[in-house]
């Protein structure tokens, strides 16, 4: 591992000098110059920062890069060999054979597929609600954002607690009322990925909500009251106004929900365990690399994982954005 | 509601005037209505949340159903806050709240400061490599991080060897970068009109006077919103520092030290929900304190990527 830190550092400062000689030489062209004190400066003063983000941020990517082409396991760090494509192969085997893997995709895909569209959805109709210019539309803002402050772990604690298959849990206690028998919500397979969804956008669509008031705000009032004056009804100035001046808001919006969404871990993790019926992506990832040390495998999920995220977040946004 | 027109010019006018009013006050009672149920929606959970904290089982198991489930234990109210007595006396919660905190503040401040300066050189300084560096920056901001949480865990225990009471080095290093942080004081800086460094460069002041007693004083806001953030991303991260203090549960922060809690022998409901609650409390204090810093933050965000 020292070693590869070494040559990814020689390869990173040979690809850093190259850059500082085609600047130098450009500079000589165009004939301005770099005062070397100032420059040194300046190296020292971003040098922590450079240091600190390559070991942080860069190398992890990098190394999960390397990784997902050999048979690195974490207990055994030295007997480390390369294995080309081996690892993805595998991965697509077990996809097609029905293992553990796809299941993860299929909880992941459809906890994206439910939550994107809600939460968009949500956040939306509360920005407008919370939009009308009348008293108290403020303290209804802090009541829908109040969720977004607490933690994933409080939240799925609580939800935990809430969901509770006891009879003396809130929603048990509630179908008790009606006469139904106690659910246990979380462990039955049909609802609890539901259950996920449903407390995920709860907590989140506060967060969302802000962004698009504040791409409501930047909407110029006087548009509006021209097109009442022509006649235009409330849904007209909301196809013709509202949405397209919210488009960079849902631009924004949807690929960080979505980039959100597929990555999603912490609540499955608290609130079911590893259970098939719930295991998604990350947590297949995390479960494989952290708790079993197979880094390799780990790995090249995460690398498939990224790369599907980049393209459909690239198709995202040349669709939205061609609008 | 505030005022009364009232139109005497014509004889029509009046009812219209009336008609129109008592319209509004239909919306405004459908809207408040509307706006009292969804809030319901959105509170609910933390109503619960506050009310179980207060109730032994017994008491949860004697609400159940009722509307009481969302109340206080008013009938033993001389034990409401027994759970939470008993989370700081036994279990210790201060101590895990302190660590969260302590960690919370270094992040702060060792953010700010490199950051701080990585923008202030991108923004201000005319050195080689500046468009090469910009590029990586806004690059690393789009790639998603978490996907090498098992590398980043590699490289913390195996290249640093980073081990024992050393460990916190584990969590508070990782998080005092942050390409997004570095990328809000660029932003920012290059807003700052250049007369007043140089004022300050014609008395004499070297570049991290400046940086330090012109700069960063004439970001305020900036600063405020970066280190909001820090703090919420402390506070609230749970996974990483599991993973990295799972040796040594006396140094885990708040969150961490919540699975701890919740998997004791015998806990209660009552107990679980009371250390959620105070897990919660001091980031509701933060986002009513510094409302201002962080809705200016989102704003950034959410306008400029």
């Amino acid at each position: 591992m020292t070693k590869l830190t070494v040559l990814i550092f020689a390869v990173m400062a040979a690809v850093f000098l190259g850059v500082v000689a085609y600047d130098l030489a450009r500079a000589k062209k165009t004939h301005t110059q770099f005062h070397i004190k100032h420059c040194a400066v300046g190296f020292l003063m971003i040098g922590p920062a450079v240091v600190l983000s390559f070991v942080f941020i860069m190398l992890p990517i990098l190394f999960s890069l390397g990784y997902a082409f050999t048979d690195y396991q974490l207990l055994t760090p030295d007997k480390v060999k390369f294995i080309g494509f081996d690892n993805i192969a595998d991965i697509f085997k077990e996809i097609f054979s029905g293992g553990e893997l796809l299941t993860a995709i299929k909880n992941t895909a459809i906890f994206v597929v439910c939550v994107v569209p809600l939460q968009i959805i949500m956040a939306l109709g509360l920005a407008l609600f919370c939009s009308r210019k009348v008293r108290g539309a403020a303290i209804f803002k802090v009541c829908f954002f109040a969720p977004v402050v607490i933690s994933l772990t409080v939240t799925s604690y609580l939800w935990l607690t809430i969901l509770d298959p006891a009879e003396t849990g809130l929603f048990n206690s509630l179908l008790g009322a009606f006469g139904i028998p106690p659910q246990d919500f979380l462990r039955d397979p049909d609802t609890a990925m539901l259950w996920i969804v449903l407390l995920s956008a709860w907590q989140g669509c506060g967060y969302q909500m802000l962004i698009f008031l504040s791409g409501l705000t930047n909407i110029r009032s006087d548009l509006y009251e021209a097109a009442r004056l022509d006649g235009a009804n409330a849904w007209k100035r909301f196809v013709n106004i509202t949405v397209p001046g919210l488009k960079s808001s849902v631009l924004y919006i949807t690929i960080t929900v979505f980039i959100g969404a597929c990555r999603i871990m912490v609540q499955p993790m608290l609130m079911t365990g590893y259970q098939e019926h719930t295991v998604t992506l990350s947590y297949f990832m995390y479960k494989q690399g952290y708790d079993f040390g197979f880094v390799g495998k780990s790995s090249a999920v995460a690398l498939l994982m990224t790369i599907f995220i980049g393209l459909i977040t690239f198709i995202q946004k040349k669709v939205l954005s061609e609008k | 509601m505030k005022k009364k027109k009232v139109l005497l010019d014509g004889s029509g006018n009046e009812i219209t005037v009336v008609k129109k009013s008592s319209r509004r006050v239909v919306v405004n009672v459908i809207y408040y209505t509307c706006g009292a149920v969804l809030s319901l929606f959105f509170l609910f959970p933390l109503i619960y949340m506050l009310a179980v904290s207060t109730k032994s089982d017994a008491s949860i198991a004697a609400s159940a159903g009722t509307l009481e489930m969302f109340l206080p234990d008013f009938k033993n109210i001389g034990s409401m806050f027994s759970n939470y007595k008993k989370l700081f006396v036994e279990y210790e919660i201060g101590k895990y709240a302190l660590n969260s905190i302590r960690y919370a503040i270094i992040v702060i401040v060792l953010n700010v400061i490199i950051n701080g300066l990585a923008g202030y050189v991108l923004a201000k300084f005319r050195i080689p490599g500046k468009n090469f560096f910009t590029f990586i920056i806004l690059f690393l901001i789009v790639v998603p991080v978490e996907t090498s949480i098992v590398p980043l865990y590699m490289i913390v225990k195996q290249l640093l060897n980073i081990k024992g009471t050393a460990s916190i080095l584990g969590i508070i290093l990782p998080a005092t970068i942050s390409v997004f942080n570095m990328f809000l004081f660029m932003q920012f800086f290059q807003g700052i009109p250049k007369d007043y460094e140089e004022a300050a460069r014609m008395d004499g002041a070297g570049n991290l006077a400046i940086f330090f007693k012109i700069i960063l004083p004439l970001s305020k806001p900036i600063v405020a919103t970066v280190a909001v953030f820090c703090f919420i991303g402390v506070w609230n991260d749970y996974l990483w520092p599991t993973m990295i203090l799972v040796n040594y549960p006396d140094l885990m922060p708040i969150q961490s030290a919540l699975t701890t809690i919740q998997s004791i022998e015998g806990i209660t409901t009552g107990e679980v929900m009371a250390s959620l609650v105070i897990t919660s409390i001091p980031i509701f204090i933060v986002y009513v304190a510094a409302q201002k810093y962080i809705v200016q933050g989102f704003g950034t965000a959410g306008l400029k990527v």
